[in-house]
């Protein structure tokens, strides 16, 4: 779909080395843009190098056992596991809900200048810096929670109520987001049969929207799943069990985060086989958000309200 | 598309100087941090060692390295010494891959490290001391109590003549060196319990310490600070005339470990380190020197 | 629809027969009256407390957003707004030590990620909303984007160590921190670019090529410049998730340096790894709590004017060039 190159359009002369000088741009932003697909495929190549003697030595069940100790050959992984799922759900738990809601608020009941006030808000909240909430958390809420809830103060707790409010922008926003993108006509309908506002949102929004919705907290979760800092600071650490809420404990990311620059040999390898772990992790979930997107598409074509 | 025409032009411009001011601030940042450090500027340059060095590994050895360094580049002027920390694992690897100069490590390299060719090179011996939370009454434990708290037998602080206060243990990472000396002298090579919280510094040892009721750990002797309180070991207290005298068994050497032959300016930083003023000054206030 | 009517049945109008109004009692319309009133007035309570719950939902989330820069800024600004602080020297071991070379590092690292990442972001958008065809190499490129996005930050920070300090031989250097980053910022750039681009009316385009521009010569002169204010955005808020990134730099750049750095190639200290820093190692500095609380504090103004200055930005560009969108 180049421009004509021979000849211009109005007579004249024209650059005779404009095509391939076409050619040759086409060509450094096609690198460009594949310069992320590179990046990816580095990054998978290079973990897998250095987790190799992790996996020759343990395999791949005994990676994903239970018992973790270096130094007598064990490498399991499925406390760090268990925390990192822990921690995650645990924010989702108490973060989805506040953020839904917010999001609700302004898709249905804001004023327009509240809406972009909260809504840039949520912004400046989404770009705190993650190490200032983990210091936070540290300082201020640690301290409250042994207070409360007695022992060390730090465990999955902690770190669930600082992932919460990190992940309540990402929620709230692409929530909000799929309730604007249902089609006013739905709304419309149903306040012409003269419902409420709060039925009409329970009744044909939210249930329309709900892909959008779900693709919200999962994202959200991935968030929360890929979280180093401010976990850090707070979850104790402790290779243990997460047997409750306040121990401390351990997740995927802080054991990579804080055993990497002390560990060598095969321990190293091992951990470059968690982050492996949390890749795959991650990528699933953006398949999740995949498909869920196609259907939220679905759900909107056609136009015919779904009951 | 409304608007002026030059703008087009004007707003690259205009753009590529917002993203260049910080690039521009900075060396003016520079002049003003350098002068407003204490007028170094000022005094004539004593050697002529130009250059620069990297240093990474043992928490434990870090302050020592950062002081010496911070005296070294006093001296020389147109030295730049890196500090960073790491644990003795990372930095003993760091020193064989070539990424650092020197790798400070607080302990001696273990069997699978030896046939790296690094040179190790003593510079002090350090003290730990068993810390405990404040409020902790107690204020000895013998060798075999310290074996039994550390390791889970014993659980509670009532049962070593203390409160009933249940005993959080907090240990180092498996990686460091500290670590690695604590399990085999005190705990005779047996693990620590599986609940304990792992730091991977002093610092944060001595900080979960201070801020956790009933908690015990180990740090460096010189990490003891009014925060936490410091226990006899075995009726012994932890200072450097009873590691002298060998009467306090929780001691271990500190060295810096090279690669090959060293350069000149690195030899010359371990030479200072080494001097007698040095370890006087210096490493005598919270280790004990090697060289007298 | 189960249940309750949903709807309510008002109706004021008298019967044509002249039969008494609805609701007065009688008999089976008058029930169905009753009953659509009494669902009337339950609706418009439940809606009432709905829009309460949710009113509070959103007070609530900007409170949180309130305590957290409040406690931080009432907490360390006032160390950090003295200039011997903050373009003073760190202490190892003493006091009174400032986080000089700590800022110059953030701003130095953000300049040469954003130098780096922004021309890469908008090629890669450019080509992918301009000069392709919607075919495999697009897909490839959207997934790997996708992937590339989703990733943790610490992974993106032992792949730099592992692929820019070591294999590269870069050592812990701005250098190997600032290609980490553009690797971890390239999906947003990309993302936000190409949604700047796509919303130009392809008339723009169009008038362009009817008068015999190529492809390129239309990017450049027309689509790039209208699209301006959306990759500013853009740039601006990578560069608030620059200086707030530390994770990817603590094995990358460094977390402690004592002189601000030179070149790209020296180590350095941002400022939110300098943080995890004094929590991890800072304890043997008596005052390392205050040096950490002003560096928050200094760190969150920082990105606080980046992230509001980046809307203002966008709006006075855009005023300028009479951009009606």
């Amino acid at each position: 779909m180049a421009g004509p190159t021979a000849h211009s359009w109005a007579g004249g002369p024209v650059n005779p080395f404009k095509g391939q000088r076409e050619a040759a741009i086409r060509w450094t932003l096609r690198i460009c843009a594949l310069t992320s697909v590179v990046g990816l495929v580095l990054m998978v190549a290079f973990l897998l190098r250095e987790s190799l003697p992790a996996w020759k030595e343990a395999g791949l069940a005994n990676i994903f056992a239970y018992e973790w100790n270096p130094d007598k050959g064990r490498y399991g992984i499925l406390i760090f596991l268990a925390g990192t799922l822990a921690v995650s759900l645990v924010s989702l738990l108490l973060g989805a809900p506040l953020a839904l809601a917010t999001a609700i608020y302004l898709h249905a009941y804001a004023r327009p200048a509240w809406r972009r006030v909260i809504g840039k808000g949520l912004e400046v909240l989404a770009g705190i810096p993650s190490i200032i909430l983990g210091w936070l958390g540290f300082t201020t809420l640690v301290p409250l929670v042994r207070r409360l809830a007695g022992g060390t103060g730090m465990g999955i707790l902690p770190a669930s109520i600082v992932l919460a409010v990190m992940i309540l922008p990402t929620v709230a926003t692409i929530a909000r987001d799929s309730l604007d993108a249902v089609p006013e006509s739905f709304a419309e309908a149903s306040f012409s049969m003269g419902a409420t506002r709060w039925q009409t949102l329970r009744r044909v929004i939210i249930p329309t929207a709900w892909p959008g919705i779900a693709v919200a907290m999962i994202l959200g979760l991935g968030r929360a799943l890929g979280e180093t800092m401010a976990v850090a600071m707070v979850i104790g650490p402790a290779t243990a069990f997460p047997r409750n809420l306040t121990t401390p404990t351990h997740t995927l990311t802080t054991k990579i985060m804080l055993e990497m620059g002390e560990s060598t040999g095969v321990h190293r390898s091992s951990l470059f086989a968690m982050a492996l772990v949390l890749l795959a992790l991650s990528m699933l979930l953006i398949l999740l958000v995949r498909l869920l997107s196609r259907k939220a598409v679905r759900e909107f074509s056609g136009g015919v309200l779904t009951c | 598309m409304k608007g002026k025409d030059g703008f087009a032009v004007k707003h690259w411009r205009a753009l590529g100087l917002a993203l260049l001011i910080p690039f521009l601030v900075s060396p003016l940042l520079l002049a003003a941090s350098g002068c407003g450090g204490g007028g170094d500027a000022s005094e004539p340059a004593k050697k002529g060692l130009k250059g620069s060095l990297k240093l990474s590994g043992s928490t434990t050895v870090l302050p020592l390295a950062q002081q010496a360094a911070e005296m070294f580049m006093d001296e020389n002027p147109d030295v730049t010494i890196d500090v960073q920390g790491g644990g003795s694992s990372v930095g003993i690897s760091n020193v064989s891959e070539g990424v650092v100069d020197i790798g400070m490590s607080s302990r001696n390299l273990k069997k699978e490290e030896e046939g790296l060719g690094l040179v190790g090179h003593r510079i002090a011996l350090d003290v730990i001391v068993i810390i405990t939370h404040k409020d902790v009454p107690v204020e000895d434990l013998s060798p075999e109590q310290v074996k039994d708290i550390f390791t889970g037998k014993i659980t509670n602080w009532k049962q070593v003549g203390g409160p009933d206060l249940a005993i959080q243990v907090v240990v180092r990472d498996k990686a460091s060196g500290t670590r690695e000396m604590f399990d085999e002298k005190a705990l005779k090579k047996e693990e620590p319990k599986a609940g304990a919280i792992e730091c991977n510094s002093n610092g944060l040892v001595r900080q979960t310490v201070a801020g956790t009721p009933g908690a015990i750990g180990y740090v460096s002797l010189g990490y003891i600070d009014g925060t936490v309180k410091a226990l006899k070991y075995g009726g012994v207290e932890g200072n450097q005339a009873n590691a002298e005298a060998g009467k306090y068994a929780l001691s271990r050497y500190l060295y810096l470990f090279t690669k090959g032959e060293m350069g000149e300016l690195a030899k010359a930083f371990i030479d200072y380190i080494l001097s007698p003023k040095f370890q006087r000054e210096v490493v005598a206030k919270e280790y004990i020197p090697v060289v007298k | 629809m189960k249940g309750e009517p949903v709807v309510a049945v008002r109706s004021a109008v008298r019967s044509p027969s002249g039969a008494p109004p609805l609701g007065e009692g009688n008999g089976w319309r008058g029930l169905l009256e009753e009953r659509a009133a009494k669902a009337a007035r339950k609706a418009s309570m439940a809606d009432r407390a709905a829009g309460l719950v949710f009113k509070a939902a959103a007070a609530v989330s900007l409170a949180v957003l309130a305590f957290i820069i409040g406690i931080i800024l009432v907490k360390g600004l006032g160390t950090a707004v003295r200039p011997s602080f903050l373009f003073g020297r760190p202490q190892a071991m003493k006091e009174g030590g400032g986080i000089g070379p700590m800022f110059i590092s953030s701003l130095y690292l953000t300049f040469l990620t954003t130098v780096i990442v922004v021309p890469l972001g908008v090629g890669a958008a450019l080509y992918l909303a301009e000069f392709s065809r919607d075919g495999r190499l697009v897909r490839l490129v959207r997934w790997g984007t996708e992937s590339l996005s989703s990733i943790s930050s610490v992974v993106f920070g032992i792949f730099g160590m592992v692929f820019f300090v070591i294999y590269m031989r870069l050592s812990y250097s701005l250098l190997a921190g600032a290609l980490t980053l553009t690797l971890m910022n390239l999906p947003t750039v990309m993302r936000v670019t190409e949604e700047s681009i796509r919303a130009i009316p392809w008339s723009y385009r169009e008038a362009s090529l009817s008068l015999g521009a190529s492809r390129w010569e239309t990017a450049r002169r027309v689509v790039l410049p209208a699209a301006l204010p959306g990759i500013t955005t853009g740039a601006i808020l990578t560069m608030g998730r620059i200086m707030g990134e530390s994770a990817a730099l603590v094995y990358t750049v460094g977390i402690f340096v004592r002189k601000p750095p030179l070149s790209p190639l020296q180590p350095a200290a941002p400022m939110a790894a300098n943080i995890w820093h004094l929590y991890t190692e800072g304890a043997l500095i008596p005052d390392w709590m205050r040096v950490a609380s002003g560096e928050a504090a200094a760190l969150l103004v920082l990105v606080l004017l980046l992230n509001l200055g980046a809307g203002a930005l966008a709006r006075v560009i855009r005023k300028k060039m009479g951009i009606v969108q």
